[in-house]
C-alpha cells in the first residue's frame, strides 16, 4: 500500500463525495428537520460503502464490470431494462450537475447561465479527452476539498454539537403529523437516493478495472472507500447541520443551491462564500464528469465494445462517441431551460427506482466462489449487503407515493 | 383498501385546486422571501460579493415569479402577500422583506393545521 496514492486516494474521495442532489437535500433537510435527518446520512454512507467496497473487490477479483454482470445475471430482457432505465437516471443526474456547475459560475461571475453551461461542457468533455483516468478522478476530487469550508464554518458558528451528536442516533422527531411524517420519510428515501446514486458503482468498478487492480489493491480499496467516503459524508453532514443552525430559525429551506454558500459567508465573510462556491464548483463538475462517464461505461460494457479511458480515445471510437454524445444530450436538456432542482428531484426518483438491480448483481456476483476465489464475501460483507439491499428496494417501492403525497418534499 | 387508499391520495394530491393545492407554493415565495432577507442581510454587513447578491436576486425573483404564476386562487390573501414581495426592489430591507414572510408563514400553517 503506497501511502501517497492511499492519501491521494482519500483525499479524492472526500472532496468528490458531496455533488449536487446531497448538497441540495442536506441544506433542505437541516432547515426542515434541524439534526433529526443526520443519522439517514451516516446510514446511507455506510450503504455506499458497503457497495464500494464489494464493487471494488469484484473489479479487483473477477475483472468483471457492473453491467457486463447485469447482462449474464439478470439476461438479457431484464438488463436491457435496467440499463435503459439507469441510462435515463444517469443522464438526468448528468444534466442536473451541468446544470448545478453552470449556476454556481453566474454567482461567481455573473456570466449568463446558458453560456456557462455550454462553456463548461465543452471544459468537461476537454478534460476528458486529455486527462488520464486516474487525474481525471483527482482533478475534481482534489480541488472539491474548498467545500472544506463548510466544516469549518460549523466550528466557527458554535454548533450545538450535543445536538449534532444525537442526530447520529437513528430516530424520527416526536410530534410530527401525518404530512410531517411523510415528508420526513421523502427525505429520508431521497438522502438514501443521493448517497447510493448508481453512477457511484458504475464509475468506481469500472475505474478499478481501467487502473487494472488486483487482489493486492483490495486492501488500498478498502481503506480508501471507508475513510474517503466517511469523511465526504461529514462535509454533507455539516451542510445539513450549518442550515439547521442558520437556515431553519430563519425560515429559509433552501430553494435555490447558492444559498447553501450563506453557510460559509455567515462566519467568514466573502472569502468563506468564494471558498464555498468552489469547492461547490469542483464537487459538482466532478459529479458531471463522473455520471456521463459511468453511462458510457455502462452502455459500452453491456453491449461488449472497447472501452475505458486508459485507451487513446480513437482507440474505442464507440465507447467515445458515446461518452460525448451523452454530455452534449445533458447539455441539451439544460438548455431547454428546465429548473435545476427540478432535474435534481428526478434524479433522485430515478435513481432510487434504479438502485436495486443496480446493486443485486454485483451482490451475486460478490457471492460467487468460482469467480472471487477465497475474495468471496465474508459473513459482514454479506449480511451488510443484503441489509442494505432490502433497504434501498424498500426505498424504491416507497419513492414515488411519497414524492406525489408530499409534492416532492414541500408538503 | 389501503392500495385504494393510496390511489386516492395520490389522485388527490395531483388534481387539487384551491388553496390546499397552493400549500407548496406558499411555502416556496415564503422560503424564497426569507432567503432573499438574508442575502440582503449579509450583504448589508458587506459578507458577500456584489455579482453573488445581483445573481441570487435575479434567481429568487424568477422562482418568487414562478411560484406567483403557479397559484390557482390569484386573488387570495397570500398570492396578493407574494405579488407584493415581487414588488420589492432589489435592495429591500430585510425587515420589510421578513415582514411580508410573516404573513405568508401565517398563512401556512393556518393551512397546514386546517
Amino acid at each position: 500500500m503506497n501511502p501517497l496514492e492511499l492519501t491521494l486516494g482519500i483525499m479524492t474521495a472526500v472532496g468528490g463525495f458531496v455533488d449536487i442532489s446531497e448538497l441540495v437535500f442536506a441544506a433542505k433537510a437541516g432547515s426542515t428537520f434541524g439534526y433529526a435527518l443526520i443519522w439517514v446520512f451516516a446510514f446511507s454512507t455506510i450503504g455506499i460503502i458497503v457497495f464500494s467496497e464489494i464493487s471494488g473487490r469484484v473489479a479487483a477479483t473477477a475483472k468483471q464490470p457492473v453491467f457486463n454482470l447485469m447482462r449474464h445475471r439478470l439476461g438479457l430482457k431484464l438488463g436491457l431494462i435496467t440499463l435503459a432505465a439507469s441510462i435515463v437516471s444517469n443522464l438526468i443526474t448528468c444534466a442536473a450537475e451541468i446544470g448545478g456547475v453552470a449556476l454556481v459560475l453566474n454567482y461567481l461571475t455573473g456570466a449568463p447561465y446558458f453560456l456557462m453551461a455550454i462553456l463548461m461542457a465543452a471544459v468537461m468533455i476537454a478534460s476528458i479527452w486529455v486527462l488520464p483516468f486516474q487525474w481525471i478522478e483527482r482533478t475534481y476530487g482534489l480541488l472539491g476539498l474548498f467545500m472544506i469550508v463548510f466544516a469549518a464554518a460549523l466550528v466557527a458558528i458554535h454548533a450545538p454539537w450535543g445536538k449534532i451528536a444525537g442526530g447520529f442516533v437513528p430516530h424520527v422527531p416526536h410530534g410530527l403529523s401525518t404530512k410531517e411524517l411523510l415528508t420526513f420519510g421523502y427525505f429520508a428515501v431521497a438522502i438514501i437516493s443521493a448517497v447510493m446514486f448508481p453512477y457511484e458503482v458504475y464509475f468506481y468498478s469500472s475505474g478499478g478495472i481501467e487502473e487494472q487492480w488486483g487482489p493486492k489493491d483490495i486492501l488500498t480499496s478498502r481503506v480508501t472507500a471507508i475513510l474517503g467516503m466517511a469523511l465526504g459524508s461529514l462535509l454533507a453532514i455539516s451542510i445539513l447541520a450549518n442550515s439547521a443552525q442558520l437556515f431553519g430559525p430563519a425560515n429559509v429551506d433552501p430553494e435555490l443551491p447558492g444559498t447553501a454558500a450563506l453557510e460559509a459567508a455567515i462566519p467568514f465573510g466573502k472569502w468563506g462564500l468564494i471558498l464555498a462556491l468552489l469547492g461547490m464548483f469542483f464537487a459538482i463538475a466532478g459529479a458531471a464528469v463522473e455520471t456521463c462517464m459511468a453511462n458510457a461505461y455502462s452502455i459500452a460494457q453491456f453491449f461488449g465494445w472497447i472501452w475505458g479511458r486508459h485507451k487513446k480515445p480513437w482507440e474505442a471510437p464507440r465507447f467515445t462517441i458515446t461518452w460525448i454524445v451523452l454530455f452534449l444530450l445533458a447539455l441539451a436538456i439544460v438548455l431547454t431551460g428546465v429548473d435545476v432542482m427540478m432535474l435534481v428531484e428526478f434524479a433522485i426518483l430515478f435513481s432510487i427506482l434504479v438502485l436495486p438491480l443496480t446493486y443485486l448483481p454485483v451482490l451475486l456476483l460478490s457471492e460467487d466462489r468460482k469467480y472471487m476465489r477465497e475474495y468471496v464475501n465474508g459473513r459482514l460483507a454479506k449480511t451488510l449487503g443484503w441489509f442494505y439491499f432490502a433497504v434501498i428496494t424498500v426505498a424504491a417501492v416507497a419513492a414515488l407515493p411519497l414524492y406525489f403525497l408530499t409534492s416532492g418534499g414541500n408538503g | 383498501m389501503l392500495r385504494k387508499s393510496l390511489l386516492v391520495a395520490l389522485l388527490l394530491a395531483g388534481c387539487s385546486k384551491g388553496p390546499q393545492a397552493d400549500l407548496q407554493y406558499i411555502k416556496q415565495a415564503r422560503s424564497l422571501g426569507s432567503e432573499w432577507a438574508l442575502i440582503n442581510e449579509q450583504a448589508r454587513q458587506g459578507k458577500l460579493t456584489r455579482v453573488y447578491v445581483s445573481s441570487m436576486h435575479q434567481w429568487l425573483r424568477q422562482q418568487l415569479q414562478t411560484s406567483s404564476s403557479a397559484l390557482s386562487v390569484p386573488n387570495a390573501r397570500y398570492a396578493i402577500e407574494i405579488h407584493a414581495l415581487l414588488q420589492q426592489p432589489d435592495d429591500a430591507p430585510p425587515q420589510e422583506l421578513r415582514a411580508r414572510c410573516a404573513v405568508l408563514k401565517q398563512i401556512e400553517d393556518q393551512l397546514e393545521s386546517a
